[in-house]
């Protein structure tokens, strides 16, 4: 076992929770990039009903389908977060009328608490590079989803930290590309994972 | 025909003689003569008024099987020093009780008791009981959440007491090492059991994230310094002079390997020791693994020992005014995420006593009052227990220097009048 950060995703029973098979690489890559942080070159995918889930204190959950945990898998959530764990999920449909949203958030609300507005002044995005919020995707306005533009994310925190993070956002659709197309970008967009990782690993 | 003043001489004479001779013949006399006043324990507090009118010349006994309360033994050691002749027998059980604030945001105190090899002690305030302990090898220890008023530890009869000590004010703990699991669920659990926190973990190269402010290190703020890894080197010119004033440092995992802890640490840190561990063991502390310390600095001590080999896995040594413990252990988040159900409440309360043992915590020095050690206490002030007419019945001195007064003014009176008449 070493102190390395392994980025782990979840893999739930209900659900497409491989979505964006890409988006581990490419997260990898701008850890590396920006940071000293060690990091292990491969993510692991990691059933929410397996107690290997404890091994990664920070779990990325995604899919379009609807999401319902089985009982395994809502003991080991809950347990999850309560021993500081930190579940990031990412709505990969961002609608807030579909049925990923209406399920997550709801299972999210059974197994741990609510999920209520994180303010934009949240340290989450200072914690590496300076963020006024979440920063918006393209995917947010393409036509598909809500096109909305979602002004915060959601939490359910405990102590002080963040437990659950929620987004309508659709990271899942815009970091899921390969790590050598960044250098087509003007500005990464995946600078704001440096700060979730930063911020899973140091509040 | 003598005259009467010449008979008056010679019956001063014969007196003279005759109380020096009474003194010769009562140092010549066994002491079975002595009167001895008996007591037990339950009838001392009672007998002390008719005790104090008693002449000197009657030895006093008691017979106890616990010390009396400390004004009883101040009284009957008022009692010895006017002159009676003062013992006691029994063999009360020697008991000893020491507490101290744990230093820490919860006002826990740390008790030490001292007693008979195997003997059942309970622990209570002015609030009702608090525990209970069996002495081992003359002595146990418990940290209790708090004490209300006096402090009692009660072994049969015998009864020790102290004041409850003064909490002691609670300084921030500093956690610094790179970012990572174990520095953030160190400052975690801390933060849970109340310690403020201030937290610097490095990211990348001149960038650390940080919660609260970090400089100076200084003991009236920072209680203690946790190294989770080199990246203590931050802050090592300051660090050395913080503990040599009384700060505290908890070297954790690879920080014993650090050279800014190279006259601090109390030994070297060596190749991590990594047990054979099958998927599904339940994770303990250092279960995954440590670093052993090797090579301790003369004046520290090893605290904890694991491993097929017995290599140390804590180590702690004072360096100036400050403690410095040593911590193998580098990835103790593991036993709280993935331990048994108790783990995350185990790591928290694990790391806050590590802290506790090295904090900065100045307050009052505790005072160790005759209730504290009341055998002892008496021990001092009326002597080892002993049969009462195995002592020299100290009030004889009196007397004889009385009698030799009144032989030496007889004596002077038949020669001053000798001589007022001519006589040589």
């Amino acid at each position: 076992m070493s102190a390395e950060f392994v980025f782990a995703t979840a893999q739930y029973e209900s659900g497409d929770w491989d979505s964006a098979p890409l988006l581990p690489a490419n997260i990898i890559d701008t850890i590396a990039r920006y940071t000293e942080i060690p990091v292990a070159p491969t993510g692991v995918i990691v059933p929410l009903s397996d107690a290997r889930l404890f091994r990664y204190p920070l779990v990325y959950l995604t899919g379009h389908l609807p999401v319902r945990f089985s009982d395994a898998e809502r003991t080991n959530v809950r347990a999850f977060v309560d021993r500081g764990g930190l579940l990031f999920v990412d709505d990969h449909n961002h609608d807030i009328d579909g049925t990923f949203h209406k399920t997550a958030t709801e299972e999210i609300a059974r197994t741990v608490a609510p999920l209520t507005e994180l303010p934009n002044d949240h340290p989450l995005y200072s914690a590496f590079f300076k963020f006024d919020g979440p920063p918006t995707t393209s995917h947010e306005l393409n036509g598909w989803g809500d096109n909305l533009v979602h002004k915060h994310l959601l939490a359910v925190q405990r102590r002080g930290r963040i437990s659950v993070l929620y987004s309508n956002k659709d990271y899942s659709s815009e970091w899921n590309y390969h790590p050598d197309n960044k250098r087509f970008l003007s500005v990464d967009n995946t600078r704001f994972a440096v700060n979730l990782v930063v911020y899973a690993l140091t509040a | 025909m003598r005259s009467p003043r010449s008979r008056l001489e010679i019956a001063l004479r014969i007196c003279a003689f005759g109380v020096i001779g009474w003194m010769f013949g009562q140092s010549l006399r066994p002491n079975a003569g002595v009167r001895v006043e008996h007591a037990r324990a339950a009838q001392v507090s009672a007998q002390l008024p008719a005790w104090t009118r008693q002449s000197s010349n009657v030895a006093l006994h008691v017979d106890l099987d616990a010390a009396p309360d400390a004004w009883i033994v101040d009284w009957l050691a008022a009692l010895r020093h006017s002159g009676h002749a003062m013992t006691w027998s029994g063999s009360p059980p020697a008991l000893a009780l020491a507490a101290d604030a744990v230093a820490g945001p919860f006002g826990s105190v740390h008790v030490a008791v001292a007693g008979p090899d195997g003997a059942m002690i309970h622990l209570r305030d002015d609030a009702g009981p608090l525990d209970s302990v069996r002495v081992s090898t003359m002595g146990a220890t418990v940290t209790t959440p708090g004490v209300s008023g006096d402090l009692v530890a009660i072994a049969g009869a015998q009864r020790a007491r102290i004041h409850s000590p003064d909490s002691v004010q609670t300084r921030a703990v500093v956690v610094i090492g790179d970012a990572g699991w174990e520095g953030k669920f160190v400052a975690a659990a801390l933060e849970e059991r109340g310690w403020p926190v201030i937290a610097h973990f490095a990211v990348a190269p001149s960038v650390a994230v940080s919660q609260g402010v970090l400089l100076p290190l200084d003991t009236s703020r920072v209680a203690a310094v946790i190294a989770v890894d080199t990246a203590v080197q931050a802050v090592a010119s300051s660090l050395e002079a913080y503990v040599r004033s009384g700060g505290g440092l908890v070297i954790a995992g690879p920080a014993g390997s650090s050279p800014a802890l190279a006259t601090l640490r109390a030994g070297t840190s060596s190749a991590r020791f990594t047990p054979t561990a099958l998927p599904g063991d339940t994770i303990a502390l250092g279960a995954t693994g440590f670093y052993p310390v090797a090579s301790l600095v003369p004046g520290s001590i090893p605290l904890e020992r694991r491993g097929p080999k017995g290599d140390i896995a804590v180590a702690a040594r004072r360096v100036g005014a400050g403690r410095v413990i040593q911590i193998g252990y580098d990835d103790s988040w593991r036993w709280r995420m993935t331990g048994g159900a108790s783990a995350e409440a185990a790591h928290r309360v694990w790391w806050s006593r590590v802290v506790a043992s090295v904090a900065y915590a100045p307050g009052p020095a505790p005072r160790a009052d005759e209730g504290t050690a009341p055998v002892a206490n008496l021990v001092a002030r009326l002597g080892p227990a002993r049969a009462a007419r195995s002592v020299p019945f100290a009030s004889r001195t009196v007397d004889q220097k009385i009698l030799m007064t009144i032989a030496l003014l007889l004596l002077l009176g038949e020669w001053a009048s000798r001589r007022l008449r001519g006589l040589r």
